[in-house]
């Protein structure tokens, strides 16, 4: 039994995969992203209203269920966009992210584990800033880079 | 045994998240009339040179879910420590800093830690719950070579 | 005498690690680009993208799924930029478990018990805005990433 266990999840393991693959995308109004989330910096001009720092933890239950809202999209939507928002922010910069992923046949072990839940978190950091007027959004073309010598 | 409940309820309707915030770094162009060590998390506004690399770990605890004791902060690390660092190897500024408070406690956990050191105190134990926390980060620490 | 045979050649093995990939960085349109930093054209961002691909080192050496930088890029972030519809991703950050020689031939002896192997990669996918004024000239090809 627990042979054609193991064999099981091998194969399940096999035809799955073992890359997990998580995607964060802002909100677009149709009139342009409402707050802007960049892992660049901004050559400005703009006012830095601070760092901030969004975590999400939590458990996925039986593998697959995550209540708490433990991926990339959740913590981008729920934890720091309100947060950008609440500060006055038109966005963050420099953005960086991590997030805990499991294979499928992690997964699928724990599904059958039930008991023993996969503790799961997500953070994103960033710096958030306020651009003044004649500032350049992400992606417009500008660089940020002064000259090192 | 109600006020365990009320406190469930409120953890849950708050959720699982836990935002932690920093005071505002250097603008970009710099205030002329702000003196002290830039600070940024992206990259210098005029030619510098680098002097070399910080990293900082600020430690600390949470106890009984909401009283924050030591040095992990973020305005602590970043704008004090950090900033003093610099000074010393003789930088105006700090470049591509990067951060992360490696423990947040999320409303839930707070909530938690609360009502457990209260059940603690009513059962007469007296213990008091507290999390580890701390805070590590990282710089590149310069000097610029023109005047703004 | 045999231990101290080992030992040696452990020692003469160092404990540095390197691990190096080639990725296309053309942002001539012919492939998909990566860049760990920034890009001065104008771009769209298309999201954020986090992709992790685990496995084991049978025999201490054999990476049966390919879980280096150099399939993380191209076998995972290269095709995922490509599904989103994405031109190329800037920002481009990785992270591949390192063992040191000695460790994998530890991995070799003890076979039963492979060892474990991931990498993880964090990037902005980006749709770059051709025809766009703010084009300025592009560099040829960049030299490929190349990490320790």
């Amino acid at each position: 039994m627990a042979g054609r266990l193991v064999l099981l999840l091998g194969v399940v393991a096999a035809l799955g995969g073992c890359t997990t693959v998580d995607v964060a995308r802002a909100p677009d109004t149709g009139r342009g992203r409402d707050v802007f989330v960049t892992t660049s910096d901004l050559p400005g001009p703009y006012k830095s209203l601070g760092v901030v720092q969004a975590t999400r933890r939590g458990v996925l239950l039986f593998g697959f269920a995550d209540p708490a809202g433990t991926d990339l999209q959740a913590d981008l939507d729920e934890q720091l966009l309100p947060q950008i928002r609440m500060m006055g922010g038109d966005g963050v910069i420099n953005a960086r992210f991590q997030q805990t992923q499991y294979s499928l046949g992690t997964r699928i072990l724990f599904a059958i584990l039930f008991f023993a839940p996969l503790p799961s978190e997500v953070t994103i950091t960033g710096e958030v800033v306020k651009l003044d007027s004649g500032a350049q959004p992400p992606g417009s073309g500008a660089s940020a880079t002064a000259p090192a010598r | 045994m109600r006020l365990l409940l009320l406190l469930s309820l409120v953890a849950l309707a708050t959720g699982c998240g836990a935002t932690v915030r920093g005071s505002p770094l250097s603008n970009r162009p710099p205030d002329d009339n702000v003196r002290g060590v830039f600070l940024s998390t992206g990259t210098a506004p005029r030619p510098y040179r680098t002097v070399g690399f910080a990293q900082v770990t600020g430690y600390g605890v949470t106890v009984a879910g909401f009283s924050d004791v030591g040095e992990a902060g973020l305005d602590g690390t970043i704008r004090g420590t950090l900033s003093q660092v610099a000074s010393r190897m003789g930088g105006d500024g700090v470049i591509n800093i990067e951060f992360i408070d490696e423990n947040p406690p999320t409303e839930v956990e707070r909530v938690t830690d609360l009502s457990n050191t209260l059940s603690s105190a009513a059962s007469g134990r007296g213990e008091v719950k507290t999390r580890n926390r701390s805070v590590v980060v990282t710089g590149e620490v310069i000097q610029f070579l023109s005047a703004p | 005498m045999r231990l101290l045979l080992a030992l040696s050649l452990a020692a003469l093995t160092g404990c540095t690690v390197i691990h190096t990939a080639a990725v296309p960085s053309d942002r001539g349109g012919q492939d998909v680009f990566l860049s760990a930093g920034d890009i001065p054209e104008p771009y769209e961002s298309l999201g954020m993208v986090q992709a992790t691909r685990s496995g084991v080192l049978l025999f201490g050496f054999i990476d049966v799924v390919g879980t280096d930088i150099q399939a993380g890029l191209a076998e995972v972030l290269i095709p995922q930029v490509r599904e989103m519809g994405g031109d190329g991703a800037i920002n481009v950050r990785f992270r591949q478990t390192q063992y040191l020689p000695v460790q994998q031939v530890l991995g070799a002896i003890f076979f039963f018990a492979p060892l474990p192997s991931s990498v993880t990669v964090t990037a902005e996918v980006v749709k770059l805005r051709r025809g766009s004024a703010a084009s300025p000239e592009q560099p040829p090809v960049a030299p490929p990433v190349a990490a320790r």
